[in-house]
């Protein structure tokens, strides 16, 4: 039986893996495959050494050889084919573990490609002194070197008070962090490195009162100095992190007000002040906020009411609402797409088209995940990336061109999983409360994917290379 | 010929009456022996639990990180605990031995103003009780409310009073002022009802045929239901008359709940039998549900509006049930067996002791003999 062929026309946006001279349409048996068409770039770009390549037909990975994804998609071989390829993602690899003394809720980096760095009118950051900062149930923030040493750190708890965890911690600037968690303030530090950068100071700068109840998780955007939380109080909060631009503290929500004789504490040193607005919308805890990526006059929330909300912060109103099925614990926006992929007790992730013109609710939906997703990060290398951190004890790498359908629609597979390196080798499935549950992700594209979890540690994977540079 | 199965009519399939819970979303580990209640608060992000141990905690519901926790007696076990309904005040009830409490938790949402109300609200009956003395009603006082002594004060325990016999349910009316307890081994004093306004224990049931089991305030209507070992009984709370004797021929009754209806209630066995009676339909059970190998020991309802109840048996397992009442008076209740929960290590012959409905979620918790909580979603 002839081979039946077909031509295809391969391209990439990626410069330093682009052809030098554009081949043409060539002509390849159809039973060729990811691993075949692999080959023949690399043969193509006469590389030393072979570069593992994805092939991308009209925005999805091929899973299949050419003449199944021709028959499934009803394409005729006698068409030209358009093929984009791209780096294959490298599975990401286990480089440190910071230990804590109790559960970690979140981590933030700061690298020369973090969003705190790129900010202006501070320090320049110098590049080889990353800074991870973790919040942990014990009350206490620290900040870490790349060499698993804490060069400082910070308490919020009060002896005999409630406890304190820090939910969220965020880098302002390179020299400003914010964090919020179960005592229902959201405080501004300012962060010193000594001239070797061996040790470094966090001084408390600021404290916003005016949420009741846990803030479990602060935004930040520092060229307008404005700070978005969420609230179980089912609010959202726009802050300043300026105290001279921020109104008064509520007083019946500070600790020295009348009614809280049981743990009196000395009136504080650092400034209290209020927020700038309260947003009303929400019928449930709010679990999470940001701004979106190209407007920070425009914010989402997702909430345990089981909506996505958009907020104009200018007006404080609330212009949309999309519903889904379960809690939401998470949420990130991929700007490029116009999408914003949300996460909670359905163990999965949602994208979202949260536009007016979108129609449906869910544009897909990326399985694989066997408890609640607990935090999402953004692929800092790929507008189509993202990771999930989740109560099963893994982080997923998603990629939405790798999709298939079926009856519910569009449903994306995790391309890697990352395990807890603490919890390796066990075979036995992990539940809730077994010890693994991640509950905070972040991806910087210097430091790689940073997991805050219940093991009491942060972890470390870095995929070398991810997608190589930048799109053009 | 006709297969007479073919008349009957078929039962919904489970996968059509989503969501109801199906997994063990998270584990609560931390209590040194058995576990023996449990409840979340309104808001549904906090979870309480009382064992063996002494000690009272309250755990982060998602997470199940604990937040915090009291020990309320070296060697008596916590029977029960239950949060009083409302978010104005934040309030904890318990039952240690023979003694109640009533504390208030150092959880997020206990702010400054919370704090000042539940205190206000625990506080309103030491007034009253003075004047109680001076109406010389002492002597016929069934208890004292106090003061819990300055180590459980400084942990946050509001009120104490005693009981005569182990308190093994507390059951409290929606609006927050009334609850009762139940003390099994008590005889003429083993049903209490308390005014928290006043700090007022009363024993209005003095003449009850067999020992106490259970007790309930019906949801809307001044109705309160009293479980003994093989009946309950309905009292008119304002005419202070007995309106029904529901039978479900159980040999020994464990508890039951009330529909949130209000019209129809499902009871619990140590003879492994769950029994849904319609009250409108007649005091026999209008079904009886036999799916478990060993005692059932509680049943709950979901309160907020989901078609769901479960029970909890010494099997080790939880059986989650749809249950819809029908407004139509002529068409009965849907009853389908949904899910068997898993998990729960068994202990000494005993496994679940007690389970809650997440307030709006199709989730559950479950206390274990294991030392163990668990959510289910
Ligand atoms: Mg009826």
């Amino acid at each position: 039986m002839a081979e039946s062929q077909i031509r295809i026309q391969l391209s990439t946006r990626y410069p330093d893996i682009s052809l030098r001279e554009n081949p043409g349409p060539i002509v390849v048996n159809t039973s060729l495959r990811r691993y075949a068409l692999s080959t023949l770039v690399n043969t193509l770009l006469e590389s030393e050494k072979p570069v593992p390549f994805e092939f991308l037909i009209n925005g999805t990975f091929l899973r299949t050889s050419l003449d199944e994804y021709l028959t499934a998609n009803g394409i005729s071989s006698e068409t030209t084919l358009a093929v984009e390829y791209v780096r294959a993602i490298i599975p990401p690899l286990y480089l440190a573990s910071f230990e804590h003394d109790d559960w970690v809720c979140s981590v933030d980096v700061l690298s020369e490609t973090s969003p705190a760095a790129s900010g202006t009118g501070n320090a320049a950051f110098k590049p080889g002194q990353e800074r991870i900062i973790s919040g942990c149930y014990d009350g206490v923030l620290r900040v870490w070197n790349m060499s698993s040493e804490i060069i400082a750190i910070a308490s919020t708890s009060r002896e005999g008070g409630p406890i304190s965890a820090l939910k969220s911690v965020k880098f302002l600037s390179p020299t400003q962090i914010a964090t919020c968690g179960m005592d229902r303030v959201i405080r501004m530090w300012d962060y010193t490195e000594d001239a070797e950068n061996l040790t470094a100071s966090l001084t408390p700068r600021l404290e916003l009162y005016g949420h009741r109840n846990v803030i479990a998780s602060v935004a930040v955007h520092q060229p307008s100095s404005r700070i978005l939380s969420a609230s179980w109080d089912h609010t959202v909060g726009i802050w300043s992190s300026k105290a001279s631009d921020a109104p008064p503290a509520p007083g019946e929500l500070l600790p020295s007000h009348r009614g809280s004789k049981r743990h009196k504490s000395e009136p504080s040193i650092n400034p209290q002040r209020g927020p700038l607005a309260i947003l009303r919308s929400h019928t449930a805890a709010v679990t999470d906020t940001i701004f979106t990526p190209n407007d920070h006059t425009v914010a989402y929330s997702v909430s345990q009411d089981h909506t996505l909300k958009t907020w104009d912060i200018p007006t404080s109103t609330c212009v949309d609402t999309r519903s889904t099925t379960a809690v939401l614990n998470a949420t990130v926006s991929m700007p490029a797409l116009n999408l914003v992929a949300v996460g909670g007790t359905a163990r999965n992730v949602t994208l979202i088209d949260p536009r007016d013109s979108a129609t449906s609710v869910s544009a897909m939906t990326l399985r694989g995940h066997k408890g609640w997703v607990w935090s999402l990060a953004s692929d800092p290398d790929s507008a189509y990336g993202l990771v999930s951190g989740s109560a099963d004890g893994t982080c997923r790498v998603w990629d939405v061109r790798s999709s298939t359908t079926d009856k519910s629609g569009k449903v994306g597979t995790s391309v890697y999983s990352i395990e807890r390196e603490s919890a390796k080798g066990e075979t036995l499935r992990r539940e809730g409360g077994d010890g693994v549950q991640v509950f905070g992700v972040c991806w910087d594209q210097k430091v790689g994917i940073v997991s805050a979890s219940e093991d009491k540690r942060v972890q470390i994977n870095r995929g070398q290379g991810i997608f190589g540079g930048n799109p053009v | 010929n006709i297969d007479p199965e073919s008349l009957l009519p078929k039962l919904p399939s489970p996968e059509d009456l989503r969501p109801f819970p199906t997994m063990c979303a998270t584990k609560f580990l931390g209590h040194a022996g058995r576990v023996r209640s449990l409840a979340i608060d309104p808001t549904g992000n906090w979870l309480a639990s009382g064992g063996d141990d002494g000690t009272v905690r309250v755990w982060e519901l998602g997470s199940g990180h604990q937040v915090w926790s009291v020990r309320l007696e070296k060697t008596e076990a916590v029977n029960v605990v239950r949060w009083r309904p409302g978010t104005d005040a934040i309030i904890l009830s318990a039952a240690a031995g023979e003694d109640v409490y009533l504390m208030s938790p150092q959880i997020a949402n206990l702010t400054p103003e919370v704090a000042a109300k539940s205190r206000e609200v625990a506080d309103a009956g030491w007034g009253y009780a003075a004047n109680d003395v001076k109406s010389k009603t002492r002597k016929e006082a069934v208890t004292q409310w106090v003061r819990p002594g300055s180590r459980l004060e400084g942990e946050g325990v509001l009120v104490r009073f005693g009981l005569r016999k182990t308190v093994k349910v507390i059951s409290w009316h929606r609006r927050g002022e009334y609850f009762a307890t139940v003390s099994p081994q008590g005889q003429t004093s083993a049903v209490a009802i308390h005014t928290l306004s006043k700090h007022l224990t009363q024993l209005p049931f003095r003449k009850l045929k067999g020992p106490a089991q259970s007790v309930q305030f019906h949801p809307s209507k001044p109705i309160f239901f009293v479980a003994t070992q093989r009946m309950i009984r309905s009292y008119d709370l304002s005419k202070q008359e007995l309106l029904k004797i529901i039978q479900p021929g159980a040999r020994w009754i464990s508890s039951f709940d009330v529909h949130p209806g209000g019209d129809n209630l499902v009871v619990s066995s140590y003879d492994k039998r769950l029994l849904w009676h319609d009250l409108e339909l007649s005091v026999r059970p209008y079904k009886t549900l036999r799916y478990h190998k060993k005692a059932i020991r509680a049943v709950k309802f979901h309160q907020g509006g989901l078609p769901l109840f479960a029970d909890a048996s010494d099997d080790g397992s939880l059986q989650i049930f749809h249950g819809k009442v029908v407004e139509d008076m002529m068409e009965n209740a849907s009853i389908v067996p949904l899910k068997v929960l898993r998990g729960h290590q068994i202990k000494k012959e005993l496994g679940v002791l007690d389970l809650d409905w997440h307030p709006r979620e199709p989730w559950c918790v479950s206390a274990g003999a294991d030392g163990t909580c668990r959510l289910w979603t």
